[in-house]
């Protein structure tokens, strides 16, 4: 490894959290191409199955990760559990916080078409939403939004990495289906 | 993401019921209505939801989700009925239950829900692949922390003296005051009885004890022994000295 992965190394394992590669280039006095070279060499270095740790870009930065195939031993050593997966009703409640956020309650309620507070309780409770503010609208409700810690645990760089939500769109066939169900029921319901 | 969309419109919540109309399990009912086949006139929401509680505390389990797809359908039928109620008493409202209209903001409703169910089973999959990630951390260092660090307060070893004497163990305490109450009738005839075997005669002052209860219970016990005939018991005049002296035949029990 060259003199900057070195330093990169370095300044990584005292970090706390991920390092934005901006920083990482301030810190080093470089330029962020070279940086990226050098990223690119670190990871390498801690390509699978090479170290225990792997080099992961998360959370708007980069950042040593325990090797998937030493975690057991970690969580062993440490007490440290999985996170216990999220019901259906949980992930639904998620992906309408990380899709609108900021978002009110009642936002999503809205969406879901039931009371949404104990899901939200429940993601707060799990670090994956926060309170973030309140809405300048009548009641000032409180305005909820998702964390870092989500962030890590699902993977993503950023919540731009979400795919965009018009990729999840109900199909045509069942937009289909189900407008001709409604519009029987209410033919129906006139006559 | 095919099942998960199409979950939307049929999710299983497994309930058998007995209805006046209706017999089968729960989710062909809803089927059923959504068909207008089975008109909700007719089905009496509060049989089924005491159906449902019912079976809950037979099984003892709770299926959180299957509950919430329960609430959520019963809740659905609710206000088709109570719209349908509405609409007879309301007849000139009717604008606003147009059910062209009415049908055309449901559909709206669903086909925006069904987006974001479907971008949750896009969230489990990368739950499943990322959440058991651990990343490297290490908590605030002190020096930025709001509140300072009680431990740079706190020299350790005004700790160590604080906690010494909570650690210590406490002298047993001194019940030595405290009277044993612990006095048998039993134990007192047994004593009573040697004292007459000795002697042959006493006076209960200068055997009783001093405290009351156990005065007592020696005076049970002489009664006792007045009782089975061991002893005669004598008073020259009230609140006067009790003499006791040995009865040489007692009298047969009985």
């Amino acid at each position: 490894m060259d003199d900057l992965s070195r330093r990169l190394e370095a300044l990584l394992y005292i970090a706390p959290r991920p390092v934005p590669a901006a920083d990482l280039a301030a810190s080093c006095e470089g330029d962020e191409a070279d940086v990226a070279r050098a990223l690119g060499e670190l990871a390498e270095e801690y390509a699978e199955g090479r170290h225990g740790l792997r080099l992961r870009e998360v959370a708007g930065g980069f950042t040593f990760a325990v090797a998937d195939d030493c975690a057991d031993t970690v969580r062993r050593h440490t007490g440290l559990e999985r996170p216990e997966d999220l019901s259906p009703a949980l992930l639904e409640t998620l992906s309408v916080v990380a899709y609108l956020e900021p978002v009110t309650r009642a936002d999503v309620a809205e969406v879901r078409g039931v009371s949404s507070e104990w899901t939200l309780a429940g993601l707060q409770e799990r670090g994956l939403v926060e309170e973030r503010g309140r809405a300048a609208t009548p009641g000032a409700p409180i305005l909820y939004a998702t964390t870092e810690r989500l962030l890590k645990l699902f993977g993503l760089r950023s919540r731009d990495e979400l795919p965009p939500l018009e990729e999840f769109a109900l199909e045509a066939g069942e937009v289909e289906e189900i407008r001709a169900r409604l519009l029987g029921n209410a033919a129906r319901r006139r006559a | 993401m095919r099942a998960e969309a199409s979950a939307v419109t049929a999710p299983a919540v497994e309930l058998d019921l007995d209805l006046d109309v209706f017999d089968g399990p729960f989710d062909l009912l809803v089927t059923l209505i959504l068909r207008d086949e089975i008109d909700i006139w007719e089905v009496r929401v509060s049989r089924i939801i005491a159906e449902y509680v019912l079976r809950l505390a037979d099984s003892g389990e709770f299926d959180l989700d299957a509950t919430s797809q329960f609430v959520v359908l019963v809740a659905a039928l609710l206000e088709m009925k109570s719209r349908l109620l509405l609409e007879d008493e309301v007849e000139d409202e009717l604008e606003d239950l147009d059910p062209d209209e009415a049908a055309r903001q449901l559909l709206e409703r669903l086909v925006r829900y069904g987006q974001f169910r479907n971008a949750a089973a896009m969230l489990r999959g990368r739950w499943a692949d990322h959440a058991a990630a651990l990343y490297r951390s290490a908590p605030i260092p002190p020096a930025l922390l709001r509140r300072p660090d009680p431990e740079a307060l706190l020299p350790q070893r005004a700790l160590v003296d604080a906690l010494a004497p909570l650690l210590r163990e406490p002298p047993v305490p001194d019940t030595s005051h405290l009277a044993d109450l612990a006095v048998s009738v039993v134990r007192e005839l047994r004593r009573l009885r040697r004292l007459l075997d000795d002697g042959g005669r006493f006076t209960f002052g200068a055997v009783a004890p001093k405290g009351r209860l156990e005065r007592a219970v020696t005076f049970f016990a002489l009664l006792e022994l007045h009782a089975s005939g061991e002893a005669r018991l004598r008073q020259t005049r009230h609140f006067g000295e009790i003499e006791v002296t040995r009865c040489l035949q007692p009298a047969v029990a009985g």
